[in-house]
């Protein structure tokens, strides 16, 4: 039988992944946005693995708000993505010459 | 091993195959599928819980929409990728230590999960005989109203976001205006004009 | 039942029907040209939105469920956002049209972006707390990237996204963490659940909860967008980043730890603890090196969140209280001083640069004098208010234990005058130099003297918040 525990370990490394990915590519804004996705994929299969195992369909409620969100942020993303493209011509933003850290 | 214990194991073995790939490989494009196939293997996750509903709309939205808008833009853009990668090896030993530290204190964590007592009488919405999206159904439409409505607010948000952002009126672009080409007149639009020879206008 | 709830969230549907109504109206009326006068309506709808949730609400009501919360508190928050958001809007105006910056969208995402935060303020409940923070934070994103041809602008709105939404990754995933422990994502199961022995899993859910709210309030070392943010971004963007989100996320963070975890002080006590101790000394410290006066302001609200966050580590009514004036303070300080950052100019181009100011005192001996109560204000100066604000956070850790956290209050708020102090200095005693010229729009005017006016005028009774913030902690905290 598999137990919450196996998902949740699963979703924890995922989420570890995701930051690690976060750190790895940080001039690649591209990836940044995908490490995202995964840190969020991360939660929601934390959020329904917790739904089945309470039997209680709120986290699956809370999945479905998460999922239209990050749907939401990968749009605004990626629009501030082209425009830096569009006004730099890279997307490498540890190539900041304009503000100094 | 059941089967079932099986088909999570595979499921599972994906998730994080496909995970690392996608924050590893040297290629956005390749990145892109393997976040593909992510979200198709933690749909199959999904239905192994009983989400049903919730799979499908990973399959639909995020392999359908999200995933495929990342490839657009991947091959929008025109980006030298090998050099952003070339120094990608710097922050390796600092993030995989990062990593491996946060993943022993989660593990720490989870060695075994125990609910808080009497969670049972705090449960809003226990899962019943229903099926699984009628009854998704009934509580965003009725419990979660609100919520529903303020994730169709964040859905605007994105959208003028998205529009204000990229929307460009060229100005070096001759544009067609149907209107005017329907009202143009000739008689106002030519004036004959007889001219002499040798003595011009 | 429906329609006590719906009562219960007029104020947030009659703004988001505004914001709709606005973008349709404007979209097929004119577009850009009407983008000025729609500015000032937006911001005469949120100060009048403001008066009425001031002036009809009263008592505690609850609507769906109890995932939203109608209370003292929430009130107080709320009708402070408002009204700063709606002074930013109608000073921001004037700059953006002369600059070409002023497009219709501006109005209509803020007024979106404060329903967010109305909506964060009430939550009773993970699930809304989430969607009030990306609604609000969503709008954001995109402000800040308004001036879409400028590197510096696209840059701010890229790294604010992307260190915005990894912090709602850890909020997110601290929520999933609590809802799994709790068994419901409601606050009012949360305390319940969470009273006396937890487990290390909701431990770990905590954790992560409040690194994600740290981010939003740009508490160390959660900090390193701030400084960039604030550089990069429009000046009129920039005032609206320093008042109103943080106002609502603070009073998130309130909620959250009150309302949720109300049952465990002692186990968020010293992490917050840790967090404003190291946002009032990184704060104080990093602005000193500062040549740029946007800069200088962004390590300011970071020593300043530092500040509001020592009220919260008390843990106590007494903390929420301090932290609610002292939020009021800083907010109403903080407009006074960007609308005089806004009037900075020279041959009609904004100048951001300290130096610039040398002498200013010669030419506009007003505008100096106004400054100079503001600049004395934040860093606390005793006769000014802004020292009111620090006396009663200070006095909070105090009678909370944390005598520690107050003596190295007061030294951080040393260090921190140093700062403010040589703005001062380089306006009265500075070397002879190029002047700035350029006049000051009526509505900044009002605004800067307003604020420089309610720093001296305000020593009297704080103008009444201090019974009012003691009646909305008293709501949050029982």
């Amino acid at each position: 039988m598999i137990g919450i525990e196996h998902y949740l370990a699963v979703a924890a490394t995922l989420f570890v992944i995701g930051i690690f990915g976060l750190f790895l590519n940080r001039k690649n804004v591209i990836i940044l946005l995908m490490s995202i996705e995964l840190m969020l994929l991360a939660v929601n299969i934390n959020l329904v693995s917790f739904s089945h195992y309470l039997g209680d369909l709120v986290g699956q409620v809370f999945t479905l708000f998460v999922l239209t969100v990050a749907a939401a942020e990968a749009a605004i993303g990626l629009a501030i993505l082209v425009c830096f493209f569009r006004v730099r011509g890279t997307i490498d933003v540890e190539d900041v010459n304009v503000m100094k850290g | 091993m059941t089967v079932a214990a099986f088909v999570f194991y595979v499921f599972a073995v994906t998730v994080l195959l496909g995970g690392l790939m996608t924050v590893v490989s040297r290629n956005p494009v390749h990145s892109v599928l393997w976040l593909i196939l992510t979200f198709i293997a933690s749909a199959g996750l999904f239905v192994l819980l009983g989400a049903e509903f919730v799979a499908m709309l990973l399959m639909i939205v995020y392999v359908g929409a999200v995933a495929v808008l990342f490839l657009f833009v991947v091959m929008m853009l025109d980006i030298d990728f090998a050099q952003l990668r070339a120094e990608m090896s710097k922050y390796l030993p600092l993030a995989l230590l990062i990593g491996v530290i946060i993943l022993m204190e989660l593990a720490m964590a989870f060695g075994v999960w125990d609910f808080s007592d009497g969670f049972a009488t705090r449960i809003a919405a226990p899962t019943g005989e229903a099926q699984n999206t009628a009854a998704l159904g009934l509580l965003i439409y009725d419990q979660y109203i609100m919520l529903f409505q303020l994730a169709g607010l964040i859905l605007l948000v994105a959208m003028i976001g998205a529009i204000v952002l990229t929307l460009r009126h060229r100005k070096d672009v001759k544009r067609q205006n149907p209107v005017a080409q329907m009202h143009r007149d000739p008689a106002k639009a030519m004036e004959l004009k007889d001219v002499k020879p040798g003595q011009g206008l | 039942m429906i329609s006590a709830d719906i009562q219960t969230v007029l104020p947030e549907i009659v703004l988001a029907l505004f914001a709709m109504a606005a973008l349709l109206g404007v979209v097929y009326g004119g577009k850009d040209r009407l983008a000025g006068r729609l500015t000032s309506l937006t911001g005469l709808v949120l100060a009048l939105i403001a008066l009425w949730i001031a002036y009809t609400g009263e008592g505690t009501r609850t609507a769906f469920g109890g995932s939203f919360n109608d209370d003292g508190f929430a009130r107080f928050a709320k009708v402070t956002v408002l009204l700063s958001a709606a002074a930013v809007l109608l000073m921001s105006r004037d700059y953006m049209q002369r600059r070409g910056l002023l497009r219709f969208e501006y109005p209509v995402l803020v007024a979106l972006s404060v329903v967010g935060m109305m909506v964060m303020v009430s939550a009773g409940d993970l699930m809304v707390l989430y969607m009030g923070l990306e609604l609000q934070s969503l709008a954001l994103y995109v402000i800040a990237a308004l001036r879409r041809d400028s590197a510096k602008s696209t840059e701010a709105g890229l790294k604010y996204f992307v260190l915005g939404a990894l912090s709602s990754g850890l909020l997110l995933y601290g929520a999933s963490l609590t809802y799994g422990f709790a068994g419901t994502t409601l606050f009012s199961g949360i305390i319940e659940a969470a009273s006396d022995d937890i487990s290390l899993g909701l431990l770990f859910g905590l954790v992560f909860l409040i690194s994600g709210v740290a981010f939003k309030v740009s508490a160390a070392p959660f900090h390193m967008w701030t400084p960039d943010v604030y550089e990069g971004s429009p000046t009129p963007v920039t005032a609206f980043f320093a008042t109103a989100p943080k106002v609502a996320a603070m009073a998130l963070f309130a909620r959250i730890i009150h309302d949720a975890f109300g049952g465990i002080v002692g186990e968020w006590q010293q992490i917050i603890a840790f967090l404003s101790v190291l946002s009032m000394f990184l704060g104080a410290v990093a602005a000193i090196g500062q040549t740029n006066i946007k800069r200088l302001m962004a390590y300011s609200s970071i020593a300043h969140m530092g500040f509001a966050l020592m009220g919260l580590a008390a843990g106590s009514v007494l903390g929420v209280q301090a932290m609610l004036i002292y939020m009021a303070i800083y907010v109403t300080m903080n407009i006074g001083t960007f609308a005089f950052i806004l009037s900075m100019e020279k041959d009609g181009r904004p100048v951001v640069e300290i130096s610039a100011l040398n002498m200013y005192s010669k030419r506009e001996p007003l505008r100096a004098l106004a400054m100079l109560v503001l600049l004395f204000s934040l860093a606390g100066v005793p006769p000014m208010v802004g020292f009111f604000g620090k006396f009663y956070v200070l006095r909070a850790a105090y009678d909370a234990g944390l005598a520690w956290l107050a003596v190295a209050g007061v030294i951080a708020s040393v260090i921190g005058a140093y700062y403010y102090l040589r703005i001062v200095f380089v306006m009265y005693f500075g070397k002879e130099s190029e002047a700035l010229d350029g006049a000051m729009p009526v509505f900044q005017w009002l605004m800067l003297m307003g604020s420089a006016a309610a720093m001296v005028v305000g020593v009297v009774n704080l103008f009444g918040i201090e019974p009012l913030a003691a009646a909305a902690a008293a709501t949050l905290v029982n």
